[in-house]
């Protein structure tokens, strides 16, 4: 055995808005079957990084590994297939299909059928107040039933990789503490996470490793304790 | 500010020119020639003002025919000869237009010609404009095809689907190109106003323009109603060129030879439209004698579609528009991948 | 003063038209919803149809199985050459760039027609078997009639199953809800896209026939009021909404037949007036449409 390739690698990746580099020269790395945390402002690049993994936007420099392949210039679709899934901020459910269809765009790629449909069951395990609205239009459920119908969805591609943007984005306390236990029996299942939050104490809390973006540039990367510790993280991001 | 005074100069000395070149041209060129001359004028103003809504707004009318028809068919019956009326059929004006035995003199009739397309263009503007840009499109074609029915129907106006005949030629080139000129001179002052940027914020972005405070239903219709006054006008000069009008010439193949015309020269510039209006009627008057003698019927319109879909796909910025005004967008856009175009920041 | 029997009569008309408005109305909507497109060029293929099936059927004198065959088949392979050719390469620039150019696909392969074929009318003589007259005291019809509203309701139905039931249609339902997101779920928009535009166009197409075996009479410039009205069947059907675009289709062929079968004659000549009329009504009282969703701007 070699050296172990880590899951996802992003190599001094600069991504442009027009003229304005939105990121700068990014690093950043994610080990199989942990939970990554990437912390940040408004602005500071967080959604951009996800977006570049994704496939959405295209870097002007820099390259993305992920399970040791370059796959900087593959189309989002094609990263689908091998297994990255991306839960976007703002949850990006389909509001006029129902919450069965929308789980099922989250397999669209997929042919096995048979498999497809253990995991809606699996899923609806995850997530019992799915399977009770099965049949309703996505629009009317509620945010929290929306995120997890998010999540779902990107579970139902078999990621192998989630990027989850901000999932506790305008989620009642409670909610969003019900969403952390799902995140974390998630990773248990063996997915590995990055996950985007604004919001630091609970995601320092469940990551392994906690990245800082401050206007497009990594500021700070360490263990939880490490950057727990730290002065300005204590200030700006844990409110003491 | 200052760079105001010596572009204000620009127009008198290019209007100077142009009028000098048009003496010659009177003096020298054939009857023909100076008809097809005329007609590109006509075009002209039609485009120029079509690309008030088309070009500056990003609106996409395709009513224009429609206000053309209007001032042409207002601008004939106020100037229509009294003795004539009767034998063509024709009514004598009421009394609040100057009483039966009145008929209007030229410009106060191709003013009121354009005065009745802007009433027009306000009346079909105002529910439609609330909304997204496409149903301009639509309405607007919708209001044309009710012109056209129109005067088609009111016979008793309009003489029906025979049309007007013996109308008196007073269109020379000096009306033509005098009115040219006053279009061109408005448009440059609407765009470079305050007024004219907010067009241009209206087009690029309208949410972000809402932001800045500027309440896109106002500056859109304002653009749509003037728009609609010049085309009046090129309908009158129209009518009293071909000294004949009839519906059909008002519908779909003129807004589209006209939409042409400005897609081809250039939406968004000064002079792109009447580089495309000129070129493109260069082009019908020298396809002409290979249409009528081969009997390829279409052949015209044929080309002026390939043209439009070539410039749509290929130069999108038209011919004297530079990348920076190109209805496509912009360049970064045209160089990302198929896959990344779908969520373009802005 | 008008009898139960013509009201009938009318009404089936009426719907008969409706019947053609849908479909097209159908093909329209799907493609607006994806790409906020208002595809002219979708008239254009109502004419190339019939003319299509005028060649193969009464020249060529195929059977009228594989005729119609045919004409699905062309139908699609148009919308897909337009698709390929055209729109893919204008996607992601401003919308108005997608509407002129396919204003210039619609003159153009009008033009082409009249060019190729003829600037005069053609006579379409509705197939013999489809031509039988039937009689009953309240309504006279011909079986095309009945054939007309028989497949018409069989392609909506084909076309609802299709967007509700299977994965590519449902896959099509969200392209056009939130493109973006469609992509991130792995679907391929650009073939759903294309989809989008090979059914639509067969079903044009198909239509085009239609109109011919009911009307009788088939031009070069057929297809462009059709085709705007089409849209406007859209727009009152509720823009984005499927069965709004099918109901829409109706309304407006109901009312434009219903309209001068019971104003004065001399309304007649007002016939597509009246459609557009209807169109400035609904945009001012209810601009979602019968069925709409509100349409946020996207921005």
């Amino acid at each position: 055995m070699g050296q172990v390739i880590s899951l996802l690698k992003v190599e001094k990746v600069t991504v442009k808005y027009g003229v304005i580099p939105a990121i700068q020269e990014l690093e950043l790395e994610v080990e199989r079957g942990q939970i990554v945390a990437l912390l940040g402002a408004n602005g500071a690049g967080k959604t951009t990084t996800l977006k570049t993994i994704m496939g959405v936007l295209r870097p002007a420099r820099g390259r993305i590994f992920y399970d040791g392949k370059d796959i900087t210039f593959l189309p989002a679709p094609q990263r689908v297939r091998l297994g990255v899934a991306l839960v976007p901020e703002g949850r990006g459910i389909f509001n006029r299909l129902t919450v069965r269809e929308n789980l099922l765009l989250g397999a669209y790629h997929r042919k096995d059928q048979g498999g497809i449909l253990q995991d809606l069951e699996e899923v609806y395990r995850l997530f019992p107040r799915l399977k009770e609205r099965e049949n309703q239009i996505a629009g009317t459920l509620s945010g929290g039933e929306q995120q997890m119908l998010a999540i779902g969805r990107g579970l139902m591609s078999r990621p192998r990789l989630m990027l989850l943007d901000e999932p506790s984005l305008g989620l009642a306390p409670l909610v969003v503490r019900e969403l952390y236990t799902l995140i974390r029996r998630i990773r248990e299942s063996g997915v590995t996470i990055l996950l985007v939050e604004q919001s630091a104490p609970m995601a320092i809390g469940i990551a392994d490793y906690v990245y800082v973006l401050e206007t497009g540039v990594v500021k700070i990367a360490g263990t939880p304790r490490e950057v727990e510790s730290l002065e300005e993280v204590k200030k700006v991001y844990l409110g003491g | 500010m200052k760079r105001r005074i010596p572009q204000e100069l620009w127009f008198v000395i290019g209007g100077l020119v142009l009028f000098g070149a048009l003496f010659v041209a009177e003096k020298t060129l054939n009857r023909y020639l100076l008809h097809i001359l005329i007609l590109m004028g006509i075009y002209s103003i039609a485009t120029v003002s079509l690309n008030l809504t088309n070009g500056y707004t990003g609106l996409f009318s395709l009513g224009h025919a429609a206000f053309m028809a209007i001032g042409a068919y207002t601008s004939t019956l106020l100037t229509f000869p009294v003795p004539l009326r009767e034998a063509y059929d024709l009514p004598r004006l009421p009394w609040f237009l100057g009483g039966p035995d009145a008929a209007w003199s030229f410009f106060p009739a191709l003013l009121a010609g354009g005065v009745l397309a802007s009433c027009a263009a306000l009346l079909i503007g105002a529910p439609v404009l609330r909304l997204r840009g496409h149903y301009l499109s639509v309405a607007s074609l919708g209001f044309m095809v009710i012109v056209v029915t129109f005067a088609k129907t009111l016979k008793g106006i309009t003489r029906g689907p025979m049309g007007i005949s013996a109308i008196p030629l007073y269109t020379n080139v000096y009306w033509t190109f005098l009115w040219l000129f006053i279009t061109m001179y408005v448009v440059w002052r609407i765009v470079n106003s305050r007024f004219g940027r907010a067009l241009m914020a209206l087009r690029e972005d309208e949410t972000a323009a809402q932001v800045l405070g500027i309440y896109p239903m106002k500056y859109k219709l304002f653009a749509f109603v003037v728009g609609a006054f010049f085309a009046g006008v090129a309908g009158g000069l129209y009518a009293h060129l071909t000294k004949a009008i009839r519906p059909f010439e008002f519908s779909f193949t003129l807004t589209f030879q006209i939409v042409v015309m400005l897609i081809v020269g250039c939406m968004g510039t000064m002079s792109g439209p009447v580089v495309g209006a000129v070129l493109l009627l260069a082009l019908r008057y020298a396809l002409k004698p290979l249409e009528e003698h081969l009997k390829l019927y279409g052949l015209i319109e044929l080309i002026y579609a390939l043209l439009l879909i070539v410039v749509m796909l290929w130069k999108p910025e038209g011919l004297v528009g530079r990348k920076r005004v190109s209805v496509r967008g912009h360049q970064e856009r045209k160089e990302e991948g198929e896959w990344a175009r779908f969520s373009t920041p802005r | 003063m008008f009898s139960l029997s013509y009201f009938l009569q009318q009404s089936m008309n009426g719907i008969i038209l409706g019947c053609i408005y849908a479909l097209l109305a159908l093909g329209m909507t799907v493609v607006y919803g994806i790409l906020r497109l208002i595809n002219f060029a979708h008239g254009a293929l109502i004419t190339l149809g019939a003319f299509f099936m005028y060649f193969v059927f009464f020249r060529l004198g195929l059977p009228f199985v594989a005729a119609l065959f045919l004409v699905l088949g062309f139908g699609g392979v148009m919308g897909l050459v337009l698709d390929l050719v055209a729109y893919r390469k204008l996607r992601g620039g401003p919308e108005v760039a997608l509407l002129i150019t396919s204003l210039g696909f619609y003159t153009f392969i009008e033009n082409f027609t009249k060019l190729i074929v003829s600037p005069q009318p053609y006579a379409f003589k509705t197939p013999e078997f489809l031509a039988t007259l039937y009689r009953t005291p309240y309504l006279t019809f011909r079986t095309v009639d009945v054939f007309i509203i028989l497949s018409s309701l069989l392609i909506m139905l084909a076309f609802h199953f299709f967007v509700k039931r299977t994965k590519l249609g449902i896959a099509m339902r969200a392209t056009a809800e939130n493109l973006e997101v469609a992509n991130l779920m792995g679907i391929e928009v650009n073939r759903v896209i294309s989809v989008a535009f090979v059914l639509g166009s067969a079903i044009a197409a198909f239509t085009g026939f239609l109109w011919g075996a009911k009307y009788g009479q088939i031009s070069y410039d057929m297809g462009f009021l059709t085709g705007v009205k089409a849209f406007v069947a859209v727009v009152v059907g509720g823009v984005g909404s499927i069965p709004g675009a099918m109901l829409g289709g109706f309304v407006l062929g109901l009312a434009e037949i219903l309209s001068i079968a019971f104003l004065p004659t001399r309304f007649a000549e007002y016939r597509d007036g009246i459609v557009f009329a209807i169109l400035v009504l609904v945009l001012l009282i209810r601009p979602s449409g019968i069925m709409g969703i509100r349409e946020e701007v996207r921005v």
